[in-house]
């Protein structure tokens, strides 16, 4: 009787279980998404980004697309975020130390280079953003960059046909929210992954680095590497590199975001993945070319407090040493990256 | 009968699973009612927007908005914890509607609650946000993430802002300057709330302890804060100190 008992629970329960289930789900049919999954380049650790809470599908990756290079998100019509993030730039903006906003508005910073997304932790040269997600409304709302208000875009959005039926294809029925737009802008950026460089390639063995890039491989991974870890090239942590404030931004940096003097100076370890494409460099964009960021590593290093103990004396490379160097943070270069037509305006 | 019964229960479970909405509160399905309510004051008197002001330092001002987060509420009967719906609630003087919460709980009895006076950590980097949550309520820092928990602002002849302006946002969800503060509160004696009852929770919150209800903050030294750390965080000191338990009745 007991056992009887116990079974008649059990088939009860599954029954039960198996219909709520497709109550939960039932949504995802209607909304006809089609999802897509996030492949993990070889060699690349796990992502950070938390795709559970926001399932990537074509539609949503579609509407982020169109979001990231419509200037509907910004106060004058003309400054989307495609405007100083530039797909042949990897995603930054093309030759510009500081990039423009709406009413003349120069931005404080350099614009990063933007791939990999997925992998990192914080965002912003000082880290601090902490989310992927959440970081399109820095860019949204700063008066020096889009000049909107969270409120205003939803509104324009909403007041949009082309918009109403786009989230629709992404997210199903119900209003356009800023939630909605914020995780179709990160649907889309995430998406945005280089790992088919020359350097991929010859890690995957389908192709090989000259002798200059060889070299210069082997002392960038004994000179550079401890800050620009492979495969992300950053260890993702903040620094002081020895380049100095800047007496125009005063910028300190990690100092913004800890208030805590040992910060002072720091930040974040860039990616140096498309490097040669995305000049100018650092935090404030001073050095145009690879090779004037070699020679400040070389023979620039100030001595600012919280320098990094691994540069307290510069980094010794001889002339050829640095050329090759350079050769190979040209093999970091992702040509179909830059080119390819999913990442393009649609 | 017991055959019966059991897999009830357990779709009632599943069905709690679903909704998330009372998954936390285990198999104790919610019946009742808790109800909190909000009241404002200054100096014991119910608080008025733009009006003429003066505080324990006899500084002139007057408030003109005054926001906050409430989450994290969990009813205690002994050492018995009833985490209630994850739930966020922006509280705005402006909104009266938004000065009352209601939330679904379990009947039983109840001796103590906890509120978060403001936005957990973990929700401060989860993503993007939507209902009380949402940054187009003005309460979220885009450049140094996360939810600002409080925000008082308005104007006093001793500042030097543009229209006269004082701003207080209170924020900051790690470390030695967290402004995230716990409100503990023990009612008078152990309240029995019923099946289809309604316990209500009354607060006074007295902004006079704004400026000093633990630190000596008056306007002459800050006119605005803006950013978590330690002025912020002894604002928030300051502000959980303004709330105190008037009632918690049964009806
Ligand atoms: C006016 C120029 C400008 C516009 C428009 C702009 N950005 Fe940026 N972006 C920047 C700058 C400058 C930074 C670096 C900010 C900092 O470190 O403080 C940046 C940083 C970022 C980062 C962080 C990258 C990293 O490695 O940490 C992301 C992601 C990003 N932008 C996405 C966007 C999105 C999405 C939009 C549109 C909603 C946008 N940007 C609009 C200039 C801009
Ligand atoms: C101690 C850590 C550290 C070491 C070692 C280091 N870097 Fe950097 N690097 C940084 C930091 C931090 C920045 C960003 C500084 C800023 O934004 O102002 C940076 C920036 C750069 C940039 C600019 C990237 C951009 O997009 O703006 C390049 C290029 C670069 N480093 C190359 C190198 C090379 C090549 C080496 C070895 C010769 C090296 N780094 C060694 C920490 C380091």
């Amino acid at each position: 009787m007991r056992w009887r008992c116990t079974i008649s629970t059990l088939v009860f329960c599954v029954a039960a279980a198996s219909m709520l289930i497709n109550a939960c789900n039932k949504k995802d049919v209607e909304k006809g998404t089609t999802s897509v999954s996030f492949e993990v380049p070889a060699g690349f650790p796990q992502p950070v980004y938390d795709f559970s809470k926001n399932p990537l599908t074509r539609e949503g990756i579609a509407l982020g697309r169109q979001l990231f290079y419509d200037g509907i998100l910004s106060k004058d019509g003309q400054t989307p975020c495609a405007s100083c993030h530039q797909q042949f730039a990897a995603f930054a903006t093309f030759d510009h130390d500081l990039s423009h906003g709406v009413d003349n508005g120069f931005t404080t910073r350099n614009a990063q280079a933007l791939s990999n997304l997925a992998w990192q932790q914080s965002f912003h040269h000082d880290g601090g953003i902490l989310n992927l997600e959440t970081q399109p409304l820095a860019p949204l709302t700063a008066a020096n960059e889009m000049g909107e208000t969270v409120a205003g875009v939803v509104a324009k959005l909403k007041g949009s046909g082309k918009y109403q039926q786009a989230f629709r294809d992404a997210f199903g029925e119900g209003e356009i929210t800023s939630q909605k737009m914020l995780k179709a802008l990160t649907q889309f950026m995430v998406t945005l992954v280089s790992a088919n460089s020359k350097y991929d390639q010859v890690k995957r063995g389908t192709t090989s680095f000259t002798i200059a890039e060889q070299a210069g491989y082997a002392t960038f991974k004994a000179k550079c590497a401890s800050c620009h870890q492979e495969p992300l090239f950053t260890d993702g942590s903040f620094r002081n590199n020895g380049i100095g404030i800047n007496p125009f931004l005063n910028d300190g940096g990690r100092i913004r975001i800890t208030r805590n003097a040992a910060d002072s100076l720091k930040f974040q370890v860039p990616s140096l993945r498309n490097v040669d494409l995305s000049f100018p460099y650092m935090h404030d964009g001073r050095f145009y070319t690879l090779q004037q960021v070699l020679t400040h590593y070389r023979t620039g290093i100030q001595q600012t407090p919280n320098l990094d103990p691994a540069l307290q004396f510069g980094i010794s490379l001889s002339n050829t040493e640095a050329s090759n160097v350079l050769a190979f943070l040209k093999t970091l270069t992702d040509s179909a990256f830059v080119k390819d037509p999913r990442f393009a305006a649609p | 009968m017991k055959s019966f019964l059991l897999p009830l229960l357990f779709f009632i479970l599943l069905l709690s699973g679903c909704s998330k909405e009372v998954s936390q509160q285990g198999s104790m399905a919610p019946t009742a009612t808790l109800k909190i309510k909000f009241e404002h004051q200054f100096k014991g008197q119910p608080l008025e927007l733009n009006t003429n002001y003066q505080n324990d330092f006899g500084e002139a001002f007057s408030i003109g908005r005054f926001k906050y987060y409430i989450s994290n509420i969990v009813l205690y009967r002994g050492s018995n914890a009833s985490v209630l719906p994850e739930t966020y609630f922006l509280i705005d003087e402006n909104d009266t509607a938004s000065k009352t919460l209601r939330i679904p709980i379990a009947a039983g009895n109840y001796d103590q609650m906890h509120l978060l006076l403001g936005v957990d950590s973990a929700r401060n980097v989860s993503g993007a946000q939507t209902g009380a949550l949402d940054p187009l309520n003005d309460m979220f820092w885009t450049w140094n993430t996360g939810y600002i928990m409080v925000k008082l602002e308005g104007s006093s002849p001793l500042s030097t802002q543009p229209n006269n302006r004082i701003q207080y946002h209170i924020g900051g969800f790690s470390g030695a300057y967290s402004a995230l503060r716990q409100m503990e509160t023990g009612f008078p004696s152990s309240v029995e709330v019923k099946s289809g009852q309604t316990l209500t929770v009354t607060f006074n919150a007295d902004l006079q302890r704004w400026f000093n209800g633990v630190h000596d903050l008056p306007i002459a030294g800050q006119t605005v804060a803006m950013t978590p750390g330690p002025l912020s965080a002894r604002y928030a000191d300051n502000a959980v100190s303004m709330f105190s338990v008037k009632d918690a009745r049964v009806q």
